[in-house]
């Protein structure tokens, strides 16, 4: 097994007779984007603290590169670029001179770094403006090339896209995955769920203290999913209702008898089951268990022409919940199922001669597994 | 190699041995400057209100000067005009250090903090050491950037006649120290706070009271202090002490009075400040004791040098008395200063003296209230002990010295109480705050009420009264008083004063044990629940390398 480059096992750490820490363990590998999610109180502050030297835990361990941040935290601070939440920077220098004072100031023994930080963060234009002139975006920009000037193995960000506008954040998630292509491990924390889970490999959600799951995004959804599985399976012991198929296993799809809607009109079609509401998070089986958000998914298909006709060809099938065709051969599928699942789909209308243009599916898994997992609790 | 100036490192020399050594520290100064101290340097040059403010400065001192020398010369005769110029310019000037020095550095290391900047130059790996010389290198260049613009009306007192070049030269070397003393005192204000408004408001409150009684007491005051000496001082001027050295004779009191005094008073005081600041600036696990701890190791044999020193040269019991109570204020001091030690060393300092291979030596100086108030109790009783063994060889009566071992002899009881008290207090709370006021008060109790009693029982006209006034440390100057007198009074007065000290001595001892048995408790409650909660870490998986 590859020795991680973040390690944090059973980390407890008291404000007085407060607990904002209890018991939370967890691994980032080298090169991973690891998100950390968690609402405000929920101790991500402190656990980044104590990852970056600046705070020793009441009990537990972190380990940076295998040293351990509360007893060697000159060694971890070598391997490390810190950005705290909200940081500040010198308003009266240049870009060039707040970056050559942070370069003596880490003692970086060659001369060529700042122009080589300069370079890689896009900060050419902008090296001899006062600090004071740039936008938010930009300063933010600053601080990820200050955390990169001693060349850290790991980032360490805490809200790096906070209070920055779309294009800033752009910005930002773009040069964090050049940063990650470079061999960078970065560890981020963000309140932006759509923005962590397009740039993180992995997430760790913490709530009240508690570090609630963590893992690689689908593997998180997937081992939510088994569990619904599992509760869904007592759910029918207990009360002896069917349940579909598509609830026991990420079968994959099966093409059912087409149906057609009473009108005739197949705009649109959606499972007896799930009727009458399909948005997210209101599904039961026919057998009146909850579908769980984490399972129910949305998969929207451009096919070449008309989309109506498509419509009954995938309703009905295994997994779906329901169909709707949309205006410029636009389909959005409802379904219960995995990667799987989709290329089945995909496969199934491909052979059946239908034109598929685009498959994109839905990408707020990440939000549904936060709001799953998290219980809006506060240490 | 310095980025901010653009010089590379200097190749190692072949030997670095004895000079070749001292050399390359040199260049080192030149070539790889203080990062902070360059930053602010930058920083200032940028800031447009500078040059204005220097100029104003500079051109409202000179019209003030130019009017009081117009004023002096109707009637006066050049030589007391240059005299009355000197005076009113470096009294100015001192007005000027004292209280813009403090107020400047006040907001270097609070605006850090409310910045948001000291996390990242925290985890640079400086050092707080470093930071604090590159704070207090910026703050002192910009006071002596004043100095130096002021420097040419400063030298027109000399023109005038009635003080010499050198005088005038003096005076702004003694403005030099003054600045130092002023900015690391506002540095180590600043290191306390979060936010630099309130740094600046609270380092003022202080600074301009003591400035004032500084300026008063150590100048007016003195100066007649210093006529009786060397009748070519005047008596009365506040700027005495520049004259002092070139119109005083030289002597043992010259180089006692003159240079060791001035000498102790800014150095230990200032290196004081920029430990309390380098303290402040340490994270809460870090060590943030040793260093204060060396101060109070060499300030004890330093004061008690100068305290001998002073006695010896002046043969006189009331210098070996001001001594005794310089050395009491200074360790009563010092047991404030150690009521914010931590309870014991953390996790992160032992793990540092254990790759270091630190020796008992330096594990006594760093971390625990413990070794701290242990420390201090020796410090009382060595500098006590040797100021008292030197009154002893030197003055000629039994009664002086009797005078002197009264005054020592309270005072070191008193102190072993305070040391034992504020050692308890803080084995008994969480943090400094509570202890420290806690000692204040019970100071003031100990001080002020057994006089207040007194007052209360109208004690003050019998004979009970050495009785009742005896617990306060203040009846060591009444004991002293009787000590010159016989009869039945001076035994009653003795031995109230004797019970008061082996009570005080008593009660120090026993808190101080106390105090030992209660941080062993909290050290093990602390070991206890760190011991339970790691207790479910399962033992480390083996990581292999990849490839």
């Amino acid at each position: 097994m590859t020795k991680p480059a973040i390690s944090v096992r059973h980390l407890w750490h008291r404000y007085g007779a407060l607990e904002v820490l209890r018991d939370v363990s967890f691994e980032v590998a080298p090169g991973e984007i690891f998100g950390f999610i968690g609402p405000n109180g929920a101790g991500k502050t402190t656990t980044i603290r104590v990852m970056a030297t600046l705070l020793e835990p009441t009990a537990g361990r972190v380990e940076i590169d295998g040293i351990d941040a509360a007893l060697d935290p000159d060694a971890v601070r070598r391997i490390i670029g810190y950005m705290p939440d909200h940081a500040g920077v010198y308003e009266r220098i240049t870009v060039r001179e707040f970056l050559e004072f942070f370069a003596d100031a880490y003692g970086i023994p060659e001369l060529g770094v700042v122009d080589a930080v300069i370079e890689l963060t896009e900060l050419t234009k902008l090296e001899g403006r006062l600090v004071a002139t740039l936008s938010k975006g930009m300063k933010q920009r600053l601080q990820i090339a200050r955390t990169l000037l001693h060349d850290p193995k790991v980032l360490v960000l805490d809200e790096p896209a906070s209070d920055l506008d779309p294009r800033a954040r752009i910005e930002v998630r773009d040069l964090l995955l050049e940063l990650r292509e470079l061999g960078k491990t970065i560890f981020l924390s963000s309140h932006i769920l759509t923005e962590l889970s397009d740039v993180c490999t992995s997430v760790g959600i913490l709530e009240g203290g508690q570090l609630v799951v963590s893992g690689p995004i689908g593997e998180i959804a997937q081992r939510l999913a088994s569990q619904h599985e599992s509760r869904a399976a007592a759910d029918r012991a207990v009360t002896r209702v069917d349940v579909p198929a598509t609830l026991e296993a990420p079968a994959p799809f099966a093409p059912g008898t087409p149906q057609l809607p009473s009108d005739g009109a197949a705009t649109s079609w959606a499972s007896p089951a799930a009727a009458p509401d399909l948005g997210p998070g209101a599904g039961v089986t026919a057998g009146g268990v909850a579908i769980p958000e984490t399972t129910r998914k949305r998969l929207k298909l451009r096919v070449l022409g008309e989309s109506q006709p498509i419509v009954p060809m995938l309703a009905g099938g295994s997994g779906v919940l329901g169909v709707e065709a949309g205006p410029g051969g636009l389909i959005v599928l409802n379904y219960v199922g995995g990667d799987q699942y989709v290329a089945e789909v995909v496969r199934y209308l491909v052979t059946s001669g239908v034109g598929v243009v685009t498959v994109e599916p839905e990408r707020n898994e990440l939000e549904r597994i936060f709001l799953e997992v998290t219980r809006g609790e506060l240490t | 190699m310095s980025a901010q100036t653009g010089t590379a490192s200097l190749p190692p020399p072949e030997s670095m041995r004895g000079l070749a050594r001292v050399r390359l520290r040199v260049a080192g100064l030149f070539r790889d400057p203080n990062p902070v101290w360059m930053r602010e340097l930058r920083a200032s040059a940028r800031l447009q209100r500078t040059p204005v403010v220097l100029a104003v400065t500079t051109g409202m001192m000179t019209l003030l000067i130019c009017s009081v020398g117009g004023l002096a010369s109707i009637d006066s005769e050049p030589a007391k005009v240059g005299v009355w110029l000197y005076h009113t310019f470096f009294s100015l000037a001192f007005t000027l250090v004292a209280w813009m020095g403090p107020a400047m550095a006040a907001t270097s290391i609070a605006a850090e903090r409310s910045g948001g900047t000291w996390e990242a130059l925290e985890l640079t790996g400086l050092g707080a050491p470093a930071i604090a010389r590159g704070k207090l290198l910026g703050a002192l260049t910009y006071v002596v950037m004043y100095l130096v613009m002021l420097a040419p009306v400063g030298g027109l007192p000399f023109l005038f006649g009635g003080v010499t070049a050198l005088e005038v030269l003096l005076a702004f070397v003694l403005l030099g120290a003054a600045s130092i003393l002023s900015v690391t005192f506002g540095l180590a204000m600043s290191s306390m706070f979060s936010s630099p408004a309130l740094a600046i408001l609270v380092t003022l409150l202080v600074s301009i009271p003591a400035s004032i009684a500084a300026y008063l007491g150590l100048g007016v005051g003195l100066s007649f202090a210093a006529n009786n000496l060397w009748h070519g001082v005047l008596a009365g001027p506040p700027v005495w002490l520049p004259t002092a050295y070139t119109r005083a004779d030289f002597g043992i009191e010259y180089v006692t009075l003159l240079v060791l005094v001035p000498a102790v008073f800014v150095a230990l005081p200032a290196w004081l400040f920029h430990e309390i600041t380098v303290s402040n600036m340490a994270a809460p696990s870090d060590d943030r004791s040793t260093r204060l701890r060396v101060w109070t190791l060499v300030t004890g044999p330093f004061l008690t040098a100068t305290a001998v020193a002073c006695g010896v040269a002046l043969n006189d019991d009331a210098w070996f008395v001001a001594g005794e109570i310089g050395l009491f204020c200074t360790w009563l001091f010092v047991a404030f200063l150690f009521t914010g030690e931590p309870l014991g060393p953390s996790a992160r300092v032992q793990a540092a003296w254990q790759r270091e291979g630190a020796g008992a030596g330096r594990r006594f100086l760093g971390p625990g209230v413990m070794p701290a108030s242990a420390l201090l109790l020796i410090l009382v009783f060595g500098s006590f002990a040797a100021l008292l063994v030197a009154a002893w060889l030197t003055l000629k009566t039994p009664d002086d010295y009797q005078g002197v071992l009264a005054i020592g002899g309270y005072a070191v009881s008193f102190l072993v109480f305070v040391t034992g008290f504020a050692a308890w207090a803080r084995a008994r709370s969480r943090g400094a705050g509570v202890p420290r006021i806690v000692l204040l008060g019970v100071l003031f109790l100990a001080f002020v009420g057994p006089w207040i009693a007194m007052a209360i029982t109208g004690a003050f006209m019998d004979d009970r009264a050495p009785l009742v006034a005896a617990p306060s440390p203040l009846y060591a100057f009444e004991l002293r008083k009787v000590m010159l007198g016989t009869g039945p009074e001076r035994t009653l007065a003795v031995f109230a004063g004797g019970v008061a000290c082996f009570s005080w001595t008593l009660i120090g001892l026993g808190l101080f044990a106390m105090a030992g048995v209660g941080v062993e408790r909290r050290r093990a409650e602390e070991r206890a629940l760190k011991a339970k909660l790691e207790a479910s870490i399962p033992p480390e998986a083996p990581h292999a390398e990849p490839g």
